[in-house]
């Protein structure tokens, strides 16, 4: 059978209203025990308040924000193997890559398979080049807090959103400390802009930062010297 | 007495009200220097609903664990010719291309990085030429992301055998097949350029890994021919010197290997 | 031919043991980059995730429900941002005079002359939203803390951290057009938190979360400043 979502069956909104909160820790030993599929569902059903589906659209938008995450994950740790940044940037990657690794963790858990897979980076000499690291450090974590900022309206489980407006303040602070590492204002205006998704996806393609794994498997028959 | 009686009484009412007279001295010193807390707030503050436990389990940061034996490789983004050193200046080694010619992305092992006098970015790169053990520049604009690896292969041509380690630890062994004296297997550092899989070809296996390494004696084939590393229908005479340069390993290897080995990895024969 | 023990055979070795629970392996798919969490503990978080989050059809698998959420609503919205109105009260009060009296220098003069702006901005902010719901600007006392350098930057990184948290704790209670607005503020008092832990050499972002905090326990933080007399 097809996996029902709460929707489908919460007509009154009895249900949802009942579910509102999350525990994680409790949550956490509930996914032990959990089975897959519809089973789950039903069983979590006939037991109201212990489970409630994620709407299909905060799906969509915690794998938008594991993309994000991912890409600044990877841009950190990256940075910090080739050892490039030094001075009074030498804590940024290793901290800001610890930080951005346990959202990654804390989102790719929530999702389970329904998680979006971690794509290919190539940084273009990025991580290899303190000024071009700080500069690009500026505008991830920037656009990290508007894309948190304009996503938050759009998120219907309210547990799931004070997860991410935890985050989103993390990112702000983020880009206040680069920007301060810069020269920059940290705070330049008094009401910060949230930019939608549309947008958002379009700055991080024209970086060309996320790429195709490289192709390096075939099914050709092997020309080897034998 | 009453003179007794009445001084006593006297005493108590002195004492009492100068007890009074403290009592209330600390009682205004209490109220006045005591911080004002505006009830109003409070009331405010706790007529305000509950937060919602956050959703998310966010895990404690974690530092990134020490990587010994870490190896990187970059695939080859353009046709580009490899130098001598990093400078435009210097001659060719070789020209890489883009694709293997088992079509997958041509790879090349990182050694290191520098800039040139313009502050160009340039790869040191391990490439797939004769003489095996070839190196050259490329600049950094050349290839594509960085791929990390944790594993390294290594062959033992006078054991036989082959040894994956992770993070430098041993975690698989495996007898092999190795050239016999007229062909023989290759000695120096290479690494592991493309995966075949999903062929019908017994005399490979079920898996083949194609390597940097080239024969420098076969000349059936262009540019000396690549040594493989693949699976045999012929695992009776393993291990032994059996093949033209090849590495074979008996079928439950090559595919144990292939759970655990990926394209990029490091490989010494010796 | 001896073979080495490999992935999952070793004793202790955490693989084995999800295997052995019977919960199915992602497999790890080889050449994917170290994000920090040792392989070990990666297979384990995966085989914990692939063991029943959220199916196909998306079911987050969830724990009891804690206390019940109060639905949102413009009524609700007023009580929470005639709160947020006297936190801003307080930082655009601190921040005000602070500036006029003129004993802060160089990067805490910089800090002070832009952050006091925002803060009166916020203020008139919350102040339209309210309209004549708007409560009264508190009095408030801040000792020391506007004329000394070190008092100055301990109170308003303490000041900066609990409106935060408070912002942050109500997120989820407010209407969407209220959140909206209340995001693009709270934003700003985050940049304002790493901004000034930067000037005092502290980390300006320790925490991979802010975690949010109570009314209750906001209002304790208030009280433990003795800035907001009565009257």
């Amino acid at each position: 059978m097809s996996d029902l979502t709460l929707g489908e069956l919460d007509r009154d909104g009895a249900i949802r209203e009942a579910v509102e909160q999350v525990s994680g820790e409790t949550r956490t030993a509930f996914l032990g025990r959990a089975a897959v599929g519809g089973a789950a569902l039903l069983g979590a059903l006939a037991a109201p308040g212990r489970s409630e589906a994620t709407a299909a659209s905060d799906v969509a938008i915690l794998n938008y924000a594991l993309t994000l995450e991912y890409l600044q994950a990877a841009f950190y740790t990256e940075t910090e193997r080739f050892g490039a940044v030094g001075g009074e940037l030498k804590r940024v990657p290793p901290q800001l890559g610890a930080v951005e690794r346990a959202h990654v963790e804390a989102i790719k858990a929530a999702l389970g398979r329904a998680a979006v897979k971690r794509p290919a980076f190539d940084f273009q000499g990025v991580t290899e080049d303190q000024s071009k690291f700080l500069r690009t450090a500026v505008a991830f974590e920037d656009l990290g807090a508007a894309a948190y900022k304009a996503q938050a309206p759009r998120i219907k489980s309210s547990a799931l959103l004070a997860a991410a407006v935890s985050i989103h303040s993390v990112e702000a602070r983020h880009a206040a400390w680069m920007r301060y590492l810069a020269g920059a204002t940290p705070a330049a205006n008094a009401f910060d802009q949230g930019k939608p998704e549309s947008e958002v996806r379009a700055i991080v393609a024209s970086t060309h930062f996320i790429v195709r794994h490289p192709k390096s498997t075939a099914s050709k028959r092997p020309k080897y010297t034998g | 007495m009453a003179k007794g009686v009445a001084g006593q009484r006297a005493i108590i009412r002195a004492l009492a009200v100068g007890a009074a007279a403290i009592a209330a001295a600390v009682i205004a010193v209490l109220v006045w220097s005591r911080p004002s807390s505006p009830s109003p707030v409070v009331e405010e503050a706790q007529a305000l609903p509950a937060s919602p436990r956050p959703a998310l389990s966010v895990p404690r940061p974690v530092r990134l664990r020490e990587s010994p034996g870490a190896a990187y490789w970059a695939s080859v983004r353009r046709d580009v010719s490899a130098r001598e050193l990093a400078s435009l200046r210097a001659p060719t080694v070789t020209r890489l291309v883009r694709t293997t010619p088992e079509e997958t992305a041509n790879i090349v092992l990182v050694l290191g990085r520098a800039r040139d006098e313009s502050g160009r970015l340039w790869v040191h790169v391990r490439l797939p030429v004769l003489p095996n053990g070839r190196t050259g520049w490329v600049p950094r604009s050349a290839l594509g992301g960085y791929g990390l690896v944790h594993t390294h292969l290594v062959i033992d041509l006078e054991r036989l055998t082959a040894t994956l380690l992770r993070d430098e630890r041993p975690i698989l062994r495996a007898p092999i097949g190795v050239g016999k004296p007229a062909w023989p297997t290759p000695e120096g550092e290479f690494y592991i350029r493309n995966r075949l899989s999903r062929y019908s070809s017994p005399f490979y296996g079920p898996l083949a890994f194609g390597t940097s390494a080239r024969s420098s004696v076969l000349t059936d084939w262009p540019g000396g021919g690549f040594v493989g590393i693949h699976g045999t229908n012929a695992p009776e005479l393993l291990p032994g010197r059996v093949s033209h340069g090849c590495v074979r390993l008996r079928n439950e290897d090559i595919l144990e290997l292939g759970r655990l080995m990926p394209v990029g990895t490091p490989v010494t024969i010796r | 031919m001896r073979r080495e023990p490999a992935r999952g055979r070793r004793s202790g070795d955490d693989v084995s043991r999800a295997s052995a629970a019977g919960l199915q392996l992602e497999v790890f798919p080889p050449g994917d980059d170290d994000l920090g969490v040792s392989t070990r503990a990666q297979f384990v978080a995966r085989a914990v995730v692939a063991g029943g989050a959220l199916t196909a059809g998306g079911v987050l698998v969830a724990g009891l429900p804690r206390i019940a959420v109060s639905a949102p609503s413009p009524a609700q919205d007023q009580k929470i941002l005639n709160f947020a109105l006297l936190l801003e009260y307080i930082e655009s009060g601190f921040y005000a005079e602070a500036f006029a009296k003129g004993k802060l220098t160089g990067n805490l003069l910089e800090y002070v002359t832009i952050v006091r702006g925002h803060e009166r901005a916020h203020v008139a902010f919350l102040k339209g939203a309210l309209g004549d719901k708007a409560r009264k600007e508190p009095k408030l006392d801040f000792g020391e803390t506007t004329s000394d350098p070190e008092k100055f930057t301990t109170a308003a990184i303490a000041l900066e951290e609990t409106v935060i948290a408070a912002y942050n704790g109500q997120a989820a209670n407010l209407t969407k057009g209220t959140l909206n607005e209340a995001a693009k503020i709270v934003s700003v008092e985050a940049r304002h938190a790493g901004w000034i832990r930067a000037i005092a050499g502290r980390n300006p972002a320790p925490n991979a979360t802010d975690q949010p905090k109570t009314g209750a326990e906001v209002q304790a933080e208030i009280k433990r400043t003795r800035f907001l007399r009565a009257g």
